[in-house]
């Protein structure tokens, strides 16, 4: 028999996928607890909606499929996109809309076998652009993974506009930006160093790109570094910018599950304002990632400002495995129903009352398998009702809740 | 607290690269190289240092099972791991190139084949240059490839040419210069800031002091 199994197969055990929807499920709530609602998008995107934006996902990466009119779709590879897609093109656009989400976005990595799917848990909030605002969804990403039981993490806030305010002053082709772009991204100030040697920049500006990458911390040491590089009033005017949004953080009493990175740049293009990831100790990946994006709805005819964030449920799983944080038990059934075959129809009776009560019952005709199955056990034969372990031993609510079902048998093994 | 923990490349610059953390004011003085032993302790019992094989030092940093490492850049291309790269120790100084015989119809449109230690520098070098080639990884005697007609060119690390001039290699073209270099987890350098950005700067002072 030929085994199809799958290198990215994700295929969850029942075990498994008990512990992913306990996790879905703290998310869900918490982000209810921020006033967001629930939405779904359809699986289906076309390709041209991905295409026709500029720096969002690499088109190599994206699963298409052919429709019975020739249309090209993708499986979505964001879930961004969608809903600002969905929430612009309504006829009244509603600011101030709080929307969460949990869904399977879909991409394939060069070099890997097979696609790539992953459950995303995310939240788009159209709003203004104010440190409020900002500072709101922030805090709503802290409170999660404190939910979560990380008890070491940081969120990364930077500011999408800082580098390429500073990129626009040095003219680089799109090809020399990339490049310099994943060196900043990796901090590597030696590479950084040899490349800028080749390009005749003004020695200040050469500078204050070297020295982005190194602009990580508490606020009180990276905004007067970052002061000595701002060029301009409107590197000025994003500094302040985050400066106000780490004000209100500090109100909310979170200041030190934050830190400065003003050398984070996001590959998605679309991010004009605060940009944030989040990272769990000794998690190389942020789990989650950010920002705000008052652009995209202009994309689909009506401008909404927005801002968002996404964390990855299969990496918040690896996460927390790797910390060996607690997990849910799986649910063993609180009753075995055994049964002669002249008591069958008394058993599945019984079987039912108590599933009604929500209890999970499993039935068995005595005799056949079943018989390993840890759980209170309950034998009905001619000889009547037998228990084990014997009634005596059993919590009262449960002794209470069989005495309401057969009032006046009652029999011990 | 936990101890920081260091992975330490197994090589020709382990001890100095050891050497630029004694000057940090670091000393690991159960450390020798050929002991069996693969975990130290400095004296302070801040740091854990791990002795690893050079190639899985990227993989060790980039899933946190080691906050910083010591390693050489060839390695951390290859790898293609998401990391920081912070600090150029300057050490073990050498560079990736392409090689290959006289003969060689030099690197001309037809398709290559290229034997390497380092098929992922191999395959992004040409496919820059937007040429398809075909990579054959091998692990150890790459100058034999071109020579038994395995491969066109081989890619490989060039410290003083000696090894391709004895061998009637020569370099094509030179890739990328290679050196030591200092990597971070990126979670560890946010979650773990107060340690590792003054252990990162102590470092740099050394260097820079080494430099002067």
């Amino acid at each position: 028999m030929q085994p199809y199994v799958s290198g990215s197969s994700k295929d969850a055990s029942a075990r498994d996928f008990q512990i992913k929807e306990t996790l879905t499920a703290t998310l869900k709530n918490r982000f209810a607890t921020y006033g967001y609602q629930q939405i779904g998008t359809s699986a289906f995107e076309y390709y041209d909606l991905y295409s026709s934006i500029a720096g969002t996902v690499n088109k190599d990466e994206m699963l298409k499929v052919i429709d019975s009119s020739g249309k090209v779709l993708v499986l979505r590879p964001d879930m961004t996109i969608p809903i600002a897609r969905m929430v612009s093109s309504r006829q009244a656009a509603t600011a101030g809309e709080r929307l969460f989400y949990v869904q399977n976005v879909f991409r394939q990595t060069d070099g890997e076998l097979g696609s790539k799917e992953s459950t995303q848990a995310g939240v788009e909030y159209f709003g203004e652009n104010t440190a409020e605002n900002n500072a709101e969804i922030i805090m709503l990403a802290v409170h999660t993974l404190r939910d979560l039981e990380f008890a070491n993490f940081k969120i990364e806030i930077g500011h999408a506009g800082f580098f390429k305010e500073l990129i626009k002053q040095a003219k680089l082709s799109r090809v020399e930006i990339e490049q310099l772009q994943a060196m900043i991204q990796s901090k590597n100030t030696t590479d950084i160093e040899t490349f800028l040697a080749g390009f005749e920049l003004e020695e200040e500006l050469k500078i204050a790109i070297k020295k982005l990458p190194h602009l990580h911390g508490n606020p009180a040491y990276v905004i007067p570094q970052a002061e000595e590089i701002v060029r301009n009033d409107a590197m000025q005017e994003l500094l302040q910018n985050l400066r106000d949004v780490y004000e209100v953080l500090e109100a909310y009493e979170v200041e030190d599950a934050a830190v400065f990175n003003l050398g984070l740049i996001n590959n998605m293009n679309y991010y004009t304002g605060v940009i944030f990831q989040g990272f769990v100790e000794n998690f190389g990946k942020p789990v989650m990632m950010g920002g705000r994006y008052d652009n995209l709805g202009e994309q689909f005819g009506s401008p909404l400002p927005a801002i968002g964030f996404a964390f990855d449920i299969d990496d918040l799983l690896q996460a927390r495995k790797q910390q060996k944080l607690s997990v849910p038990e799986p649910g063993a059934p609180d009753f075995v129903i055994e049964y002669t075959a002249e008591k069958q129809r008394d058993a599945f009776r019984l079987a039912y009352q108590l599933r009604e009560k929500g209890l999970t019952v499993l039935t068995f005709p005595a005799g056949s398998s079943g018989g390993s199955v840890a759980a209170k056990r309950i034998k009905l034969s001619q000889d009547g009702i037998a228990c084990s372990p014997l009634l005596d031993e059993w919590a009262d609510e449960d002794k209470e809740t069989l005495a309401q079902l057969f009032p006046e048998e009652k029999g011990d093994e | 607290m936990e101890p920081l923990t260091l992975a330490l490349a197994k090589g020709r610059t382990t001890s100095a690269s050891l050497s630029v953390f004694e000057k940090a004011g670091i000393d690991f003085p159960d450390f020798h190289a050929d002991s069996r032993k693969l975990i130290f302790f400095d004296t302070s019992g801040k740091i854990k240092l791990i002795f690893v094989k050079a190639v899985d030092v990227p993989t060790y940093v980039e899933k946190g099972a080691a906050d910083i490492g010591i390693v050489g850049k060839d390695n951390i291309l290859e790898a293609q791991a998401d990391i920081y790269e912070m600090l150029d120790l300057k050490l073990g100084k050498c560079k990736v190139a392409v090689a290959g015989s006289a003969e060689t119809d030099r690197l001309s449109n037809q398709s290559l084949t290229v034997a390497s230690k380092y098929p992922a520098i191999a395959k992004n070098h040409f496919q820059k240059k937007g040429q398809s080639v075909e990579t054959i990884k091998l692990n150890g005697s790459v100058e034999l490839a071109p020579l038994i007609g395995l491969a066109d060119v081989i890619v490989d690390i060039v410290e003083t040419g000696t090894t391709l001039k004895e061998n009637g290699l020569s370099i094509i073209e030179e890739i990328e210069e290679i050196s030591t270099r200092l990597i971070v987890n990126k979670a560890s350098f946010a979650t773990k800031s107060e340690v590792i950005h003054p252990l990162i700067q102590q470092l740099q002072g050394a260097l820079e002091e080494a430099k002067a």
